[in-house]
């Protein structure tokens, strides 16, 4: 194999696309010629920047706004759902009417009397935010096993966070804390390095925690729902393996979160 | 309603909502294909209303986002590159690109925060001076974390060709960031 051969073998090697005998073949001239040893290197070297760069890129909010008020891609279903269901019935019509009469009246003062509360995905994200600005007080650990050993006795060992080994995207479990959020622990691991800072969040609960306005995904596979939502310009995913709740939280874009997700859930 | 269109109605919805999940690497792509962000937002835009106007080709379960940049592609190529609206090497543009985001990391200061977003600009103004060619695979692979097959079924051309062109477009990346490949081994390491 000559040099000039070498060149577009050395791209397929830098993106797991070699064959068996291609790669034997580059890696035995890679053994005798630094010139093309230098190459792969300068090579690889321009498709990380590429890719890091790529990764800080967002689509802007008014984008994604146009997008989800367009109503060639997101009909406005509620109201047709409503005329729909209602009108063409109207021996339905007068008792409904009454009914929406009376609830009318009835809604706002429940609502009223009713102590609020907003959904605990939201409030257990809004510590992410605390984190970054430095106001949070959490338990620094150089050891993720240590880390996950505190959590769960701080739980009386009634559950543990999930301990997702996230070395392949360079993030690493660095710190951790729990949480009394609405009368339940929440057991909050962070994960920092230089894929950023991720937030693990694991809870008791059920799938009706998750934000009534997250995307919901169903993998066939794993067979597990999963819920997208974004909050404060933070994105997370939340899924459930058995009575645990698992929240996944960060400012990298949603499709890699959601992929992160999907791979590391473990079906109950 | 009828329960038929009801359960269409779910499932355009359900599509429509999946497909969100994809708008930032959408909007990646766009930027390297249009003129300028104000066509790249019209380009994603467009591809979502294609996509959803054409939402029972997608076979469920099956790769959206690879749906999603091929119907990009076919727009762009099809409307944008009849309209002059795209990104030509002759043109020398260099667009103002303010979607970069530099969150603040623990670990830099505001001196690698600088050098990261010359780097940044550095790409954006080579990627747009080399051949739209040599740019497709780049923006596909590199960016868009597509394989050779993924690629070669956006762009219908023989994956051989893909990675040929990869391999000269990124020679041409490398001649392009000499200057700046060094502060960026420096800022990540």
């Amino acid at each position: 194999m000559t040099c000039d051969e070498t060149q577009e073998i050395i791209t397929g090697l830098l993106d797991g696309e070699l064959l068996d005998a291609e790669r034997a073949s580059l890696e035995s001239h890679l053994e005798e010629c630094p010139d093309c040893r230098l190459a792969v290197e300068q090579e690889r070297r321009v498709k990380r920047a590429l890719h890091a760069s790529a990764e800080r890129v967002r689509a802007p909010s008014a984008l994604r706004d146009r997008i989800l008020s367009d109503r060639r891609i997101f009909p406005e279903q509620n109201r047709r759902r409503w005329q729909d269901y209602l009108w063409p019935k109207p021996r339905l019509a007068l008792p409904a009417l009454a009914v929406g009469l009376i609830l009318t009246v009835a809604l706002p003062a429940f609502f009223l009397l009713k102590p609020k509360s907003e959904p605990i995905a939201s409030a257990a994200l809004k510590t992410y935010r605390l984190f970054t600005r430095g106001e949070l007080s959490v338990q620094r650990a150089e050891n993720p096993n240590e880390l996950v050993e505190q959590l769960t006795r701080a739980v009386g060992g009634h559950f543990h966070p999930m301990g997702y080994d996230l070395t392949a995207m360079q993030l690493r479990p660095v710190a951790g804390l729990v949480r009394d959020i609405q009368g339940r622990h929440i057991l909050i691991a962070i994960y920092q390095g230089r894929g950023g800072t991720l937030f693990c969040y694991t809870f008791f609960g059920s799938e009706e925690d998750a934000p009534v306005d997250a995307a919901k995904f169903f993998d066939p596979v794993k067979k597990i729902n999963f819920y997208a939502f974004s909050q404060d310009g933070l994105n997370a995913v939340l899924h459930r393996e058995g009575e645990i709740i698992c929240i996944l939280a960060s400012e990298m874009p949603m499709e890699n979160l959601l992929a992160l997700a999907k791979s590391k859930a473990r079906p109950s | 309603m009828s329960g038929e269109g009801k359960t269409e109605s779910v499932k355009r919805t359900a599509i429509a909502t999946e497909a969100m999940t994809h708008l930032d690497h959408l909007y990646r792509v766009a930027l390297h294909l249009a003129k300028g962000p104000a066509d790249a937002d019209d380009l994603v835009q467009e591809t979502f209303v294609r996509a959803l106007a054409a939402h029972e080709q997608f076979d469920p379960g099956t790769n959206m986002k690879a749906w999603l940049t091929k119907i990009l592609y076919n727009f762009f190529f099809d409307h944008y590159r009849r309209n002059k609206r795209w990104l030509a090497a002759e043109d020398g543009v260099q667009p103002e690109f303010e979607h970069w985001q530099h969150p603040a990391d623990l670990n830099s200061g505001p001196e690698s925060h600088v050098l990261r977003k010359e780097l940044d600009d550095q790409i954006v103004q080579g990627l747009s001076k080399i051949p739209e060619e040599f740019r497709a695979p780049i923006v596909l692979v590199d960016i868009g974390d597509f394989s050779y097959g993924e690629v070669a079924a956006i762009l219908s051309c023989p994956i051989g060709t893909i990675r040929s062109r990869l391999s000269r477009g990124r020679k041409l990346m490398q001649q392009y960031l000499k200057a700046y490949m060094g502060d960026e081994e420096k800022n990540s390491g």
